[in-house]
């Protein structure tokens, strides 16, 4: 398997600023302890691949970062997570302004029962009151940047629940780099999509990391190589490796990091 | 991972014909004969009602119905005009009610309170409530907003039906906010927007028209109640009081009246009302049915 992986030479920074730091990240489903003391830092600008077998934590991981668990009460985290020198997982970041400033796209789309406009206009709106023509042109700049402009400019006012599968995760996209966020994170986005669809959500994941902080987590290896430049491998709870993503693929250091990515378990 | 394939095509040990034996198969039929006569029987009642409905009531149903009041004893004619308008003012009343306590409290359980003991208390108690004797709500309401006033009224009335359609409503919205998939909820909150918004402008959207339906059901369901009327609205053959005080003509009370009088008007009159009120119902059931398949 390993060598049918295309790696694209991604152009990595090692000297970027660590825009996300994860310490001693402990994580609980009630009494069941999901995830052990993680360590991890996500650079700025760059994406990081979260990959593992089913159930190994990296979508809790992810959803920890917008406190979305703490949507859950018997979910809970304890360690830290810091942004812009804030534990976010502490009392002491309001939860509903962390999450205008990390967007996250999940698995199936979810578009709003509302018109493409307002879903576009949906997290502008929660904290900015900009203009009617502002709000206009940051609508037609989320959509041309999601690559969907084009598709739906002549049905703004129709639903977005009648477009495709593919055209409502890019509208979920869109809606979420509108609010313009500082870290995007992605819950598996293409695993609900076709081929075609899934090839145009990674072209625009390529074109966002140059403005964004993207963390993805992903069952596919194959898109974790084409599109990360850091990679973050996890087992039973626990970050097995973590290494630029040439490092993971193609000269991994652990064993079970290997036998993952060439496809002997998972 | 790996794929498995046959190497060859062989017969399965125990492969004969003839395992389905028939008696088997005749027990079979019996049984789809049973379920499909008892089906026709639990039709053919609705459909003997509604026929006798129609063949009785029709011949009292002419524009006198809809433009004179309910004629007093012993006098000619009349028609059922103060009945119709006081049922709808009294429908509505009652629906106006019901929906803002209906609507909050199913939210109150589908959003907020789940699965917690108060939820579940509250659940238990709304279950009562739906099934509670509606003549017992007329007496409460009885208690609390006529004795109190010293005399019957409309608005006593609109409570009383309000109280039967909240626990209807509190059913239908609960159960049509649990429909909306648990991910919009948190796209709503992965974009910052507290629950509130998150209720208002995404989940109660999504489960539109759901709810209507709920609504229509509830009113549809309160427009034929005749007991809770009785003790608060009472009835009586005169328009009633802009006001609403001092009694409300209304449809099912005068059908009651009506029905057991030894006078042929009145009995016609009843038919005829009870067609009224049978259609509106079946009328306002096809509207939340068309509403529903509106909305997938």
């Amino acid at each position: 398997m390993l060598s049918t992986l295309e790696l694209s030479p991604q152009t990595l920074d090692a000297d970027a600023p660590v825009r996300i730091a994860v310490k001693n990240l402990d994580f609980y489903y009630g009494e069941h302890k999901a995830l052990k003391s993680i360590n991890l830092d996500f650079r700025d600008r760059h994406v990081t691949a979260l990959i593992g077998p089913s159930g190994c934590g990296k979508s809790t991981l992810l959803r920890i970062f917008n406190r979305i668990y703490s949507l859950y009460p018997e979910q809970r985290a304890t360690g830290e997570v810091m942004l812009d020198g804030r534990n976010v997982i502490s009392n002491e970041v309001d939860v509903n302004e962390l999450r205008s400033r990390i967007g996250m796209v999940f698995q199936k789309p979810t578009p709003f029962p509302m018109s493409i406009y307002d879903n576009v206009a949906f997290g502008i709106r929660l904290y900015e009151k900009p203009p009617k023509s502002e709000l206009d042109d940051r609508v037609e700049g989320a959509l041309r940047r999601s690559a969907l402009w084009d598709e739906v400019k002549d049905k703004l006012k129709s639903s977005g629940m009648g477009l495709s599968g593919g055209q409502q995760q890019r509208l979920c996209i869109a809606r979420t780099i509108a609010q313009k966020p500082e870290v995007i994170l992605f819950d598996e986005p293409t695993s609900a999509l076709d081929p075609i669809s899934t090839g145009k959500v990674e072209d625009l994941l390529e074109q966002l990391k140059s403005d964004f902080t993207i963390v993805i987590v992903t069952h596919n290896m194959q898109q974790a190589a084409r599109i990360s430049q850091y990679t973050a491998f996890m087992y039973l709870g626990e970050v097995i490796e973590f290494a630029p993503t040439n490092t993971i693929f193609m000269n991994p250091h652990k064993k079970q990091t290997q036998d993952y990515v060439t496809g002997r378990f998972g | 991972m790996s794929m498995t394939t046959p190497s060859t095509v062989r017969a399965l040990p125990h492969a004969e014909w003839g395992r389905v034996r028939q008696s088997r198969r005749t027990a079979d039929r019996m049984m789809r004969l049973t379920a499909a006569g008892f089906t026709f029987i639990a039709i053919f009642v609705l459909f003997w009602i509604l026929g006798m409905l129609i063949v009785k009531g029709i011949g009292g149903l002419s524009v006198a119905t809809f433009t004179q009041i309910t004629p007093g004893p012993g006098s000619e004619g009349g028609g059922l005009a103060n009945a119709i308008v006081g049922s709808i003012v009294l429908t509505f009343l009652g629906i106006v009610v019901a929906t803002p306590v209906g609507v909050l409290a199913g939210t109150y359980l589908a959003e907020y309170g789940k699965t917690s003991k108060l939820a579940n208390l509250i659940r238990f108690i709304n279950d009562i409530l739906l099934s509670a004797p509606s003549i017992l709500i007329g007496l409460f309401v009885y208690v609390i907003l006529v004795e109190p006033f010293r005399g019957y009224s409309g608005w006593a009335g609109g409570v009383a039906l309000g109280i039967i359609a909240i626990p209807v409503i509190v059913r239908t919205t609960e159960d049509m906010l649990r429909l909306v998939p648990g991910p919009l909820r948190e796209a709503g909150a992965a974009l910052g927007a507290p629950p509130s918004v998150v209720i208002t402008s995404i989940t109660w959207r999504a489960a539109k028209s759901g709810m209507v339906t709920g609504i229509l059901l509830a009113l549809a369901r309160i427009a034929g109640e005749t007991a809770p009327l009785i003790f608060t609205a009472l009835n009586n053959n005169f328009w009633f009081s802009p006001t609403l005080a001092g009694g409300v003509s209304n449809l099912p009370v005068t059908i009651y009246q009506f029905a057991s009088a030894p006078y042929e008007n009145w009995q016609q009159l009843a038919w005829a009302g009870s067609l009224i009120i049978t259609m509106s119902i079946l009328l306002l059931s096809l509207i939340a049915r068309r509403i529903v398949r509106g909305s997938k």
